[in-house]
């Protein structure tokens, strides 16, 4: 069990910044993803933190310790490979014992361990098989049992459940967080599925280009989002992002669209926006979820005209395809009754509309805090 | 009446071997079994029956009509008792048990030394290769002059001029040895490194993070992956080293005295020198035989550790 400690860490590949001053505090016994998505630098993240990858500038440190000196051998991380990197030579018992094996422990000792993994990741019936003859999930189980049974220090998961059929994943999925509790370690989990990452981890680190674009709890970071990217990345269906000009029409401030259709705004917003001195654009975020059908329910909520454009069904949701003016607009709501092509009347949640800048894509809030439940 | 009758016959059996797939297969593979026939069985044979004559090619009379010279397994009686032969024999596979294994240990190391990439790896590739693609005869010549007594090797060693090797009947074997490491060691290294190349790299950063040292990891990971490819590169450099002669006959010409006579030099000298044709053919068939047994051992082993695999 160890923290691990990140100080502005930065990975070059020739011109290519892979890694770009990255800053992040694991604490102790955490259950880290890093979400991003593909070629984002999560990947190179971890192979620093493991020590596959050397860092170009920064530091890591292991419980306060720097380790960049330390062979990969000596390091004790545990390494789950996206393929498992299985030892399809070697029975499944030796592939579990590697790691014991090459520590030199009393054959007894070995024995016991080995055994109590291979019960504990329920592969006992197949331990004298050939680890080649195993399905992917078991080779999911043993490439976990096997970086487990040396009880390393930290455990670094790379996409782990790509591979995996969908009913397996959910169920791996559930298992890894057992085994988390558990095992009480320290686990860093590389992904690009958003669903994962908010379902397993304590603390998600969204990366985008080697930056680090926010750390937090799941339910933080998907309702309160430091910035477009987040807002944009986290979230099924994502957040629609309006694009427009702010301009006062009599006593309502709207958001002017670029065809020219306003968007009313809600005061939080509009104190939001006016966070930002002598703006006169502005992003406004507002989740499907957040949209219902409908006039107005609560005092602060606005409402628009729009044109039902496509009806999906996602599962037992139901998504309307909206349009204002040139602009599709996602909402989730199953409440009324309505057809493709016709005019209805929608509102948005005031608590859900958020502001973003239009130059650099920071969150614009209201007030200081700004963190909502 | 009788000719459509013909007719009719000859039709019949057109359609026999068109319509029966197995006899038109049949047909189609005559002109190969027949140039096989002719190629392997028919020398084989021809092998076999004057190994079994007193015939050289100084009797005067063809070699079909051997048969008036024929003494059974009289050949093979004086073959067991030949020390020369079983000379050339032994000394043919005391060449092969120091250079193989030489050339094997040699060729491992320096391919796990190139699976790594480091600045001009490619150079350095291709400089190990170039022995291997130099003829026999050519290397034997460099290394005849390298071993001269006012040779280079003699004088970087700071030995006197008088200090032999091709001429001494110990060390010209090692002279011999030392060449052929040379020239063979490269066909080692490219099989080798073909094969290391092979285990995948992330069971081996596996491995090393689950703690296992480079030789732990060399012993348990990459070694046994490699098993098929070690065996193919061992028994191929040792069938090919059982077969040396251009090294030899160009650096000692199986001299002195037999020191460095290995069994292709010592056939070579029956055959051209004494022209004993029917003795060489009795030895020939002898070596084809043991050949036979040690290649149908070698195969069932590896057969054996492929299905392990």
């Amino acid at each position: 069990m160890s923290s691990i400690t990140l100080n502005a860490v930065t990975k070059r590949f020739g011109d290519l910044t892979a890694v770009d001053q990255l800053d992040l505090e694991i604490e102790n016994g955490a259950f880290v993803a890093l979400l991003g998505p593909s070629g984002c630098g999560k990947t190179t993240t971890m192979n620093m933190i493991a020590g596959i990858e050397t860092l170009t500038s920064g530091e890591i440190l292991f419980d306060g310790d720097r380790l960049s000196g330390v062979r990969i051998q000596d390091r004790n991380i545990g390494f789950v490979f996206q393929n498992y990197a299985i030892f399809t030579h070697l029975s499944v018992y030796k592939n579990l014992a590697y790691g014991l094996e090459v520590r030199r422990l009393p054959r007894a000792e070995i024995d016991r361990k080995v055994k109590a993994m291979a019960e504990r990741m329920s592969i006992t019936h197949r331990l004298n098989e050939s680890a080649a003859s195993l399905s992917v999930n078991e080779m999911q189980k043993l490439a976990i049992g096997r970086s487990a049974v040396t009880e390393p220090r930290i455990f670094l998961l790379d996409e782990p459940l790509s591979n995996l059929d969908a009913g397996f994943r959910a169920y791996m999925r559930a298992e890894l967080k057992v085994l988390q509790h558990s095992f009480g370690q320290t686990m860093v989990y590389v992904t690009h599925d958003q669903v994962e990452a908010m379902s397993l981890a304590n603390k998600i680190a969204i990366i985008d280009k080697g930056k680090l674009m926010q750390y937090g709890a799941p339910l933080d970071v998907y309702n309160d989002p430091d910035n477009r990217f987040v807002a944009n990345f986290v979230g099924s269906p994502s957040m629609n992002l309006l694009d427009g000009h702010l301009e006062q029409v009599g006593n309502d401030a709207v958001l002017r669209l670029a065809e020219g259709s306003e968007f009313p705004l809600p005061p939080t917003v509009v104190a939001a926006f006016a966070k930002e001195a002598g703006a006169k654009e502005g992003v406004l975020g507002i989740r499907p979820q957040d949209i219902y059908v409908g006039p107005a329910r609560a005092e602060d909520d606005r409402s628009i005209s729009a044109e039902v454009d496509v009806i999906e069904r996602v599962g037992p949701k139901r998504q309307l395809h909206l349009r204002i003016g040139k602009h599709d607009l996602r909402a989730i709501d199953d409440a009324a009754e309505v057809r493709p092509g016709e005019r209805i009347t929608v509102s948005v949640k005031a608590s859900g509309c958020l502001a973003f800048s239009a130059t650099d894509g920071r969150r614009l809030r209201a007030t200081a805090g700004g963190a909502r439940g | 009446m009788s000719a459509i009758g013909q007719e009719d016959q000859r039709r019949g059996l057109w359609d026999t071997i068109t319509r029966s797939p197995k006899i038109l297969g049949l047909c189609f593979l005559l002109p190969t079994v027949a140039l096989l026939l002719f190629i392997v069985v028919f020398p084989l044979l021809m092998q076999i029956y004057l190994s079994l004559t007193w015939w050289t090619p100084l009797d005067g009379i063809p070699w079909y009509e051997a048969y008036e010279g024929f003494i059974w397994f009289e050949q093979y009686e004086i073959l067991f008792g030949d020390s020369e032969f079983w000379g050339a024999i032994w000394r043919t596979v005391l060449i092969m048990l120091v250079v193989v294994p030489a050339e094997f240990f040699l060729g491992l190391g320096l391919a796990y030394l190139f699976i790594d990439r480091f600045p001009g790896r490619k150079i350095f590739y291709s400089i190990l290769l170039t022995p291997m693609m130099v003829v026999p005869a050519v290397v034997g010549l460099m290394f005849f002059l390298l071993f001269q007594g006012t040779g280079p090797i003699n004088d970087h060693l700071g030995l006197p001029v008088t200090y032999s090797w091709l001429g001494d009947i110990h060390r010209s074997l090692i002279a011999v040895m030392i060449a052929d490491i040379w020239q063979w060691t490269p066909l080692m290294f490219l099989i080798l490194l073909a094969g290391m190349l092979g285990v995948p790299s992330d069971q081996l950063l596996a491995a090393k993070l689950l703690g296992g040292s480079n030789w732990q990891n060399f012993c348990k990971i990459i070694i046994p992956r490699m098993k098929i490819v070690i065996i193919i590169a061992v028994v191929l450099r040792s069938v090919e080293c059982f077969k040396i002669f251009d090294l030899i006959y160009i650096m000692t010409k199986g001299g002195p005295g037999v020191a460095t006579e290995s069994i292709s030099v010592y056939i070579y000298k029956l055959t051209f020198g004494d022209l004993d044709w029917a003795y060489v053919a009795a030895i020939g068939l002898t070596i084809l035989f043991g050949l036979s047994v040690l290649a149908v051992y070698g195969l069932n082993l590896m057969s054996k550790s492929q299905r392990r695999a």
